[in-house]
């Protein structure tokens, strides 16, 4: 056990967030886009329905200068020519990913040339993104994930970034969904998972439906495997899908989030799918996995009924210090709560939780469990929109585009409460992070076909605290740790949501407290703890380099 | 029927033998489909002998194996002019008119020899549907399996109940009953304010309406306003305190919004009010699960399973027992529950 060191402190704005909060009560969030944030998601839709179409895009927050702000970078899809042509006329500027860097007064500046992100691959339609330090530089770095081939970006530390794919050996092919870098061996180096939905070519899409003509289940195309890449350490990855047993499992996954929910040490991994059995990768800590999603309970509703699972988090709903699940999942399902009862075991809590009540006839993607009130109680929100987008022709009661949710956790209860966005959208990825560095969460949701959504948290009066960590021994973004703060845990992770990756700092809502008691377990297995931790700071802890 | 006999018969005392013989060959070319001969030899047939009815009802039959309704008519009443009391003469003459278009005059003769199926049919042509729907369920007693049978009476009943609904409106248009009947065809539309806004008028106007409830609170079900619908579900609960239907939608509207014990509560009374529903005992065990009585949820799925063995609700029992199982610490009972309910997802694939 290490009293650590603290290394930077600075004092967030709370002053300004809590006259922010004076005759602002009613919504948490004030919507719109920031100056200079112009983006527009293309998904060229066409007659044909081809699936891609309607499952992208993802957005990423990270600090990708150090200067102390969370940039954006949104990922987008690509022209789709009628001719079912396998290009995607990705040099066209209009069809190009795109990062904004935050300057000091909060606007953004789209920098996608000058750091050199412009060329996303002729041959690829983009999915989403995952963001890390692979290499342990001090610099995120980013991975594109395509229908196609796969990017990874290297951060060169001076505003630019590398296409290092090639060397590093990632591309994965075929239809890559959600990725995350997490350290499944805990060696201090950042491994990958990459989900991949179907086995799907735009060659061999189905035509579905008559009058009208609809995007095909999935049921209609063959289950793919996912895949795992082990880092070498010297800028390569090694595929160990296979012999990790990841590829023994064949899904239609679309979301995958790591944490350790047996706390055994090692990170374990939950992937999301499409209309069949959800999976749970245990870690064996041996380089192997075993897929238990059916033993543990999180296979299935309660009912036995397979979702259609598209995004996930895998975070402590009820702070009794054990990860839980939930799945967004279609319309006419309910998104799944998966509360982790110890011993490798988990309910299905979504009757109990009000989560079921919330979601019978909305179709969720990008979510994410966070203390949006900072009241100590992680709440959800739901990025929403169904994937047809003539689903009122089939079913009158549901809706294409539909406002994202947020819920409130009261006790381990959810309500849902108003979000200051009334307007419908085809909301897809979602990104979660402060923005502003008030010390509350804010939200990019990517929409399909349109413009992102920023949600400015209107700050209130409760206290918080947020940590970066810094591995030494351990991945230097401390991914994977286990961090406990006044009786709630996280796991540090930027993965998650739906094909997005969000800040990786460490964010706790104390509520009334003004000083905290810190706990981190850091993934080389060392536990430091701070008491007396000041209130509404940010705080960059250092793994000590050996045990005291 | 065999139009060679019943024509040889018709003819037999009467005829000339050059006529007779016109009828044996029309009739032969009419049992082996050779519609044009036959009609040619029974127009000789009738050109011979104009005052014998089996020539016109050897040539109308002809006639109609030629597809030639409108043509057949004529001899047909031209044969039953000459005899009325021809049973066969009748049945064609029915089926040729109500298939020509002239449904209204086809009911007497099909009338006449009770020829129910088509009777039916010409009688929904003509709007006659509370006789037609008679009529067509008559005739599926006889027939069960008649696809045919079945989609005129569905489309008879259809009609004559919304028929009796038109009635109903024209008659009072601002009953509860009309409002009522108003919501629901909003409803159907997926009309969800409209059919709230009738719904709500009925019960302003007949408040202890049985049933009302109900439907506006199976409205708010589809829209997943669980809240709602426990109000309504309540309010139909207490009108009606021995209906078990509103029992359980009452019950399974407080699980879905996990107020587990009430509605475990109310599941239960909806079980004893009607028991051996498989539906029932499956939210039961279910409301019992997640209210922490293990032991409960066993014995409803276990009655559940009880009466159905396949199935949906077989599967999701078997799976819910292999949790309670496997909680309990019996993996070996767990694990048969888990096969069981793999074996019927399998099946329901």
């Amino acid at each position: 056990m290490v009293r650590g060191p603290v290394v930077f402190c600075f004092c967030a704005l709370s002053a300004v967030a809590v006259a922010l909060a004076l005759g602002l009560e009613g919504h948490i969030f004030d919507t719109g886009t920031p100056a200079g944030l112009v983006f527009h998601h293309e998904n060229s839709p066409t007659l044909r329905k081809h699936l891609i179409e309607t499952m992208g895009g993802g957005v990423a927050l990270l600090d990708y200068n150090n200067d102390g702000l969370l940039d954006i970078f949104f990922v987008n899809s690509g022209h789709l020519s009628a001719d079912a042509k396998e290009s995607f006329d990705r040099a066209n500027p209009r069809y190009w990913n795109r990062l904004f860097r935050q300057n000091p007064d909060g606007s953004f500046t789209d920098v996608t040339a000058a750091a050199g992100l412009s060329s996303a691959g002729d041959a690829n339609y983009g999915m989403g993104v995952a963001a890390a330090d692979y290499d342990n530089d001090g610099f995120t770095d980013l991975y594109v994930t395509s229908y196609g081939r796969n990017i990874l970006y290297h951060n060169n530390g001076n505003g630019t970034f590398t296409d290092v794919t090639a060397k590093a050996g990632v591309a994965a092919g075929g239809w890559s969904v959600s990725a995350g870098f997490f350290d499944f061996d805990n060696d201090g180096k950042l491994d990958l998972f990459v989900t991949r939905y179907m086995d799907w070519d735009l060659m061999h899409s189905k035509s579905c439906g008559v009058s009208p003509k609809i995007y095909c289940s999935p049921s209609e195309f063959p289950a793919a495997s996912s895949v795992l890449y082990r880092n070498r350490g010297d800028g390569t990855f090694e595929d160990v899908s296979i012999a990790s047993g990841i590829a023994a499992k064949r899904g239609k996954a679309l979301g995958v989030a790591f944490a350790d929910y047996d706390d055994d040490g090692f990170a374990d991994i939950f992937v999301a799918n499409d209309g069949m059995e959800q999976f749970l990768f245990h870690n064996n800590g041996n380089g192997t996995f075993t897929e238990r999603a059916l033993e543990a309970g999180v296979a299935f509703t309660d009912d036995g009924k397979r979702i259609s699972g598209m995004g996930v988090d895998f975070r402590d709903y009820d702070n009794d210090g054990r990860p839980d699940i939930v799945v967004t999942d279609l319309a006419r399902q309910t998104y799944a709560v998966y509360h982790n009862e110890g011993h490798g075991a988990f309910s299905y809590r979504s009757l109990p939780t009000g989560i079921a009540a919330l979601s019978g006839i909305s179709s969720g993607w990008g979510m994410r469990l966070e203390d949006f009130d900072n009241d100590g109680w992680k709440d959800l929100f739901v990025a929403q929109g169904h994937v047809m987008d003539n689903v009122e022709q089939i079913d009158a009661g549901l809706h294409y585009l539909e406002p994202p949710m947020l819920a409130m956790n009261r006790g381990g209860r959810f309500e849902r409460t108003a979000l200051g966005s009334p307007q419908p959208v085809a909301g897809r990825g979602a990104a979660f992070g402060d923005l502003n560095n008030d010390g509350w969460t804010d939200i990019v949701m990517t929409v399909l076909g349109g413009k992102p959504l920023v949600f400015r948290n209107r700050g209130g009066q409760a206290h918080w605290l947020t940590l970066s960590l810094r591995g030494t021994r351990s991945n230097r973004d401390g991914f994977g740790a286990r961090v406990r703060v006044n009786g709630q845990t996280q796991y540090a992770t930027s993965a998650g949501s739906y094909l997005s990756a969000s800040d990786k700092r460490v964010h706790f809502g104390l509520g009334a407290a003004t000083t905290a008691r810190v706990e981190i377990r850091w993934p080389s297995g060392l536990v430091q703890k701070m008491d007396d931790v000041q209130a509404d700071r940010f705080l960059t802890i250092i793994e000590p380099e050996r045990l005291r | 029927m065999s139009a060679f006999c019943f024509i040889l018969l018709l003819a037999w005392q009467a005829a000339s033998t050059e006529v007779l013989e016109r009828l044996k060959a029309g009739g032969e070319a009419l049992n082996q489909s050779r519609a044009a001969e036959a009609a040619a030899e029974f127009r000789k047939a009738t050109e011979a002998a104009p005052d014998l009815p089996a020539g016109f009802v050897g040539l109308g039959q002809a006639l109609m194996q030629s597809g030639d309704y409108r043509g057949a008519i004529a001899p047909l009443k031209r044969a039953l002019e000459l005899n009325p009391d021809l049973p066969g003469a009748h049945q064609l003459l029915g089926f040729a008119l109500l298939a020509a278009g002239y449904a209204n005059e086809a009911i007497p003769h099909l009338e006449k020899v009770q020829a129910l199926d088509a009777l039916g049919v010409a009688q929904l042509k003509t709007g006659k549907l509370a006789e037609a729907t008679a009529s067509l369920q008559a005739a599926l007693a006889k027939r069960p399996g008649d696809v045919d049978l079945m989609y005129y009476l569905g489309r008879a009943s259809g009609l004559l109940s919304r028929q009796t609904f038109e009635q109903l409106r024209a008659t009072d248009p601002e009953s509860a009953r009309a409002h009522q009947i108003l919501g629901e065809t909003y409803a159907v539309l997926h009309n969800t304010a409209g059919a709230e806004q009738e719904y709500r008028e009925a019960l302003r106007l007949r408040p202890a309406t049985p049933g009302l409830h109900l439907e506006l609170g199976e409205l708010y079900v589809a829209e997943s306003q669980w809240d709602k619908a426990e109000k309504e579900f309540r309010a139909e609960a207490s009108l009606q305190p021995g209906d078990a239907e509103a029992a359980f939608r009452l019950g399974n509207a407080l699980l879905q919004q996990g107020k587990v014990n009430e509605a475990r509560r109310e599941l239960e009374r909806a079980s004893g009010l009607a028991p051996g529903m498989a539906d029932v005992l499956y939210a039961l065990g279910k409301a019992a699960s997640l209210d922490g009585d293990k032991a409960a949820a066993e014995k409803a799925w276990r009655a559940l399973l009880e009466i159905e063995k396949d199935g949906p609700l077989a599967g999701q029992a078997h799976f819910g027992l292999a949790g309670v199982y496997r909680e309990r610490g019996d993996a070996a009972k767990g694990d048969a529950e888990m096969k069981e309910f793999q074996r019927l997802q399998r099946a329901g694939r």
